[in-house]
């Protein structure tokens, strides 16, 4: 009977660490998403200079070339046209690209949720079918 | 009595095994996404563009308002921009309706000079960008850009270049040219981290133009 208890217990500890390890790793993926969160609000704060834009270019398309800078001086950085076809040369690459974290962890956690959920499931029904055995067999 | 104390065990070792390849299975999942991903930005094609007579009509300034590529299902309003405080290019914004954007102090589509258009190859949770599918362009491939005054220009891809962003080739994509070109610039490459390690930079030459 004492060996029914311990298996018993046994299992539901089992049981419950599986439960708690998916905890763990779906605890360490939110520390990568605020990052590329974080990330987000500077290139939200991109469409404000934009925004501002068309007040100005559209009317100002052809004297674009003449004095770029007035045409936008809270948003760009003064800088002497260069002379060429690109008036102004930007610097370094484009940042095109946000990775997606977001989406990606999302589908881990379900993953892990998941697996965690047929975990216990199967943890539980093993925990009931071996008391139900041993009660049978008068242990 | 022992039989079944083993049963039992055996049953909870399952139950750990089983969490652990939920777990693995995810992340691997979500490993073998952005492997996929990664496994179409690789294309890249010859030599840069050579230069050929163009019987095309250069057009005057006007400022680009729409863009297609049949090719890869693009047809995108274009946004404006400018430079960024850092005095890197500015990207259009995180969206979800995602679009790209025309470098303003770059000359207009048809005339004389590179003309740049910059979009994202993925937007973050909002998922594929505007120009997620640039590096699958080939040579011949037809882009069209629609100008305020109504006027079109149609360009023909030259050549598509996947370059490392520390080697970003600025004299080519910003330098000048004797016709009237276009640069379409977006990310792409593996990633290092939250960005992408590459850019992918389109060239294109203008092929024809209607009023």
């Amino acid at each position: 009977m004492r060996r029914t208890v311990l298996s018993a217990m046994a299992l539901t500890c089992t049981a419950l660490l599986a439960g708690i390890t998916p905890a763990f790793a779906d605890s360490t993926s939110p520390t990568s998403v605020p990052s590329p969160t974080a990330t987000v609000p500077s290139a939200t704060a991109v469409p404000t200079p934009s925004a501002a834009e068309p007040t100005t270019a559209p009317s100002t398309e052809p004297p674009r070339e003449a004095t770029p800078a007035p045409s936008a001086p809270s948003a760009e950085p003064t800088r002497a046209p260069d002379g060429g076809q690109v008036s102004v040369v930007p610097s370094g690459a484009p940042d095109t690209g946000v990775t997606a974290p977001t989406s990606d962890s999302g589908t881990e956690r379900g993953g892990l949720i998941g697996g965690g959920a047929a975990a216990v499931l199967v943890a539980g029904g093993a925990t009931a079918f071996v008391v139900r055995r041993r009660r049978t067999n008068g242990a | 009595m022992m039989p079944l104390s083993r049963r039992a065990f055996a049953t909870a070792a399952m139950a750990s095994l089983l969490v652990g390849c939920g777990g693995q299975g995810a992340e691997e999942g979500a490993d073998a996404g952005s492997r996929r991903r990664r496994g179409a930005q690789t294309p890249e094609e010859g030599p840069p563009p050579s230069p050929s007579a163009n019987s095309a009509r250069t057009l005057g300034g006007s400022a680009p308002v729409r863009l297609q590529i049949p090719a890869i299902d693009v047809d995108t309003p274009l946004i404006r921009l400018g430079l960024a405080p850092d005095g890197t290019v500015q990207v259009p914004p995180i969206t979800a309706d995602d679009r790209a954007g025309w470098y303003r102090h770059s000359p207009t589509p048809g005339q004389v000079g590179p003309s740049v258009v910059l979009g994202h190859v993925t937007v973050g949770a909002y998922g594929d960008g505007v120009f997620r599918h640039l590096a699958r362009l080939h040579r011949g491939d037809r882009i069209v850009a629609r100008r305020e005054d109504g006027t079109t220009a149609e360009f023909a891809v030259s050549t598509v270049r996947t370059v490392a962003k520390a080697d970003f080739p600025a004299d080519d994509v910003y330098g000048d040219v004797d016709r009237p070109e276009l640069r379409l610039i977006t990310c792409g490459g593996p990633r290092d981290g939250d960005e992408y390690r590459d850019n992918v930079i389109v060239f294109a030459e203008l092929s024809a133009t209607t009023r």
